[in-house]
């Protein structure tokens, strides 16, 4: 507790409690919306873990990176060729391959990150249009990697399973996946909060906010930096792996510019410093997207893009963080940083 | 030799036309700290003008006239909607351009439609090389760019308003206890950025197809080269242009075009991780 006062208002994190309600309230989503929303709602718990990553990094690493669909697209490529036998036998189960569909990102993330930040690393402005780059560098690169589908990617990815027989089956019914999902998107929280109250957390807004005040106090900025973009990696694999064992399909758009700005778009909407908020506009986005494609039809982007331009200008705390930080309690109890 | 000749020729109009782009770019950058990622759609808005006014029964001519003063007005419009706010705020500047940049895109769709458009070139004759024929177009298109750049370069060197601008870029507190109205130099900057970019997508209508996703495909080498050259100086832009744009157009000799552009884009991010200043700046700083 006695951690919170050193966190400035802005950043406070979302209230456990409505943490709890969130993701109990997801947990209805079958209820109400039968088998096609439970399936779409599935996917979007898979950008969801997607977007929170990207809050960690970007909200909290200030790390303004454009290209963190790399991350997500070799987790779901990791995944999709491993359920597929395209790698050893004994990584062809579900969870081997998920566990090299978050170790595979993560070390791509280790070496990029160590040319980025190392001596006087890359920030702002640079780094963002190197990040960029460095998407369309992946996209191109697996269009054109014909062993992985080329174009057409890889298709009829293997649906999860846990290899015990009776649980996860291979059934028509979206609930199992889903749950399964829900669980794993709330213990992700659930360790993230408790990362950024810990004092590696604190360090990190620190580093963020000031950089060059942290290194006099005898921190050095490249490795908490280094982690949490490794981290944010491994976690943006993890939910890539996912997303293809729900969705059946790896594509070189999972890699390219246009997901990596729609979960910049989603984490900037919902709220980037706080991981819940970031979640939760990963979520009602495509929630709201599902809802109004069809009406809405080419007017969608036009407008998402507007608001993601308004919200940027006029709240660039996000939609959803801004009224959850005044009506969080953990706001009123931190007095401003000295 | 024979082909030697009209790569070199497409070289040289690829280098002017990404000079055209990164100089929008960097006049907004240097002189606001502005990083705008709608670059991109204000070039692909100066090639759909062409578009409309050809499609309107206008010639080539007018289209190209126009597009600067479309795209030109636009930017002020957009200066003074959203720029304006969130000036020294650069990181945000950069997603707030970005999410303009998605709606231009958007409605470039909902305009012309999402399939690929062509301009006529006014001028279809070709000439013959040492055994290569070359279309005149491209050679009008070179001439054309070269004197624009001079032209801004002039402008930003030698005019009152060049050095108006510049102080205002030097240090912008400074000029505006001085009397100089730093708005209106903003204001005048951001627009003839917007110009340069929307001339650049006329002058190239002709040759490339003209599409919503075509700003890409130009923002990030015009980005790219300011780095390279340093993002400091005007004349950064000639050295980071000629470097990333020669480079992409001379490896097509030995490599796919494909390669060639991830071979180039991973060169020039290492050159701007090493060299943040520009290849020819000093090794600190960033």
């Amino acid at each position: 507790m006695a951690v919170r006062r050193f966190a400035a208002p802005s950043e406070v994190l979302a209230p456990r409690w409505l943490a709890v309600v969130v993701f109990l309230g997801l947990a209805g989503i079958p209820f109400l919306g039968g088998d096609y929303w439970t399936g779409q709602s599935t996917r979007y718990l898979c950008y969801g873990l997607f977007a929170m990553a990207l809050s960690l990094v970007w909200g909290r690493g200030g790390i303004l990176c454009f290209g963190q669909a790399i991350f997500f697209g070799m987790g779901g490529y990791a995944m999709a060729a491993l359920t597929k036998h395209m790698g050893p036998d004994w990584l062809a189960g579900s969870l081997p391959a998920l566990g090299i569909a978050v170790l595979l990102p993560a070390l791509a993330a280790a070496a990029i990150g160590y040319f980025l930040f190392w001596g006087r690393g890359l920030g702002g402005p640079y780094l963002a249009i190197v990040t960029l780059a460095l998407s369309i560098i992946g996209e191109r690169l697996m269009v054109n990697w014909y062993a992985m589908g080329g174009f057409n990617g890889l298709l009829d990815v293997p649906v999860f399973s846990l290899g015990i027989p009776g649980f996860l089956p291979d059934t028509e019914s979206p609930l199992p996946m889903f749950y399964l999902l829900l669980g794993v998107a709330a213990a992700v929280y659930l360790a993230i909060d408790r990362l950024l109250l810990s004092p590696f957390g604190i360090l990190l807004t620190a580093l963020r906010d000031n950089p060059r005040r942290a290194e006099f106090f005898g921190y050095e900025i490249l490795p908490p930096k280094l982690e949490i973009f490794v981290l944010g990696a491994g976690l943006s694999g993890l939910a890539g792996g996912f997303f293809v064992a729900v969705d059946g399909f790896a594509s070189p758009t999972l890699l390219g510019s246009g997901l990596s700005t729609e979960v910049l778009i989603w984490v900037a909407l919902g709220g980037r410093g706080m991981p819940l908020a970031a979640f939760l506009g990963a979520i009602a986005t495509r929630l709201i997207e599902g809802e109004l494609a069809e009406s809405l039809g080419n007017y969608w982007p036009l407008a998402l893009g507007l608001l993601f331009m308004a919200s940027v200008v006029l709240l660039p705390q996000g939609l959803i963080a801004t009224p959850i930080g005044c009506l969080s309690g953990r706001r009123a109890s931190a007095p401003a940083t000295k | 030799m024979a082909d030697l000749i009209p790569l070199l020729l497409n070289l040289a109009s690829f280098v002017l036309i990404l000079v055209l782009v990164a100089l929008g770019l960097v006049i907004v950058f240097g002189m606001m700290g502005v990083i705008n990622m709608a670059h991109g759609e204000l070039f692909m808005l100066g090639a759909y003008t062409v578009v409309a006014v050809e499609g309107a029964g206008g010639s080539f001519y007018l289209g190209a006239l126009a597009a600067p003063l479309v795209v030109g007005l636009l930017g002020l419009a957009i200066e003074e909607l959203l720029v304006r706010h969130i000036y020294r705020r650069t990181l945000d500047t950069i997603l707030a351009t970005w999410g303009l940049s998605i709606a231009l895109k958007q409605a470039a769709v909902l305009v012309f439609g999402p399939q690929s458009h062509n301009a006529t070139a006014p001028i279809t004759s070709t000439f013959e090389l040492m055994g290569a024929s070359y279309p005149y177009y491209r050679l009008a298109l070179m001439a054309v760019s070269v004197v624009i750049i001079a032209l801004t370069f002039w402008a930003f060197r030698r005019t009152s308003f060049g050095l108006v601008a510049r102080a205002v870029i030097a240090r912008p507190e400074t000029a505006a206890c001085l009397g100089i109205d730093t708005r209106r130099v903003n204001r005048l900057s951001f627009a003839l950025g917007s110009a340069l970019a929307g001339l650049a997508g006329a002058l190239v209508a002709p040759l490339i197809s003209v599409d919503p996703q075509m700003g890409l495909g130009y923002l990030i080498p015009g980005f790219l080269s300011i780095l390279v050259g340093g993002a400091g100086a005007l004349s950064g832009v000639l050295i980071g242009a000629g470097v990333v744009g020669g480079a992409n157009n001379l490896l097509t000799l030995w490599v796919s075009p494909v390669v060639a552009q991830i071979a180039v884009f991973l060169l020039a991010i290492l050159a701007i991780r090493l060299r943040p200043n520009g290849i020819l700046g000093g090794r600190d700083g960033g």
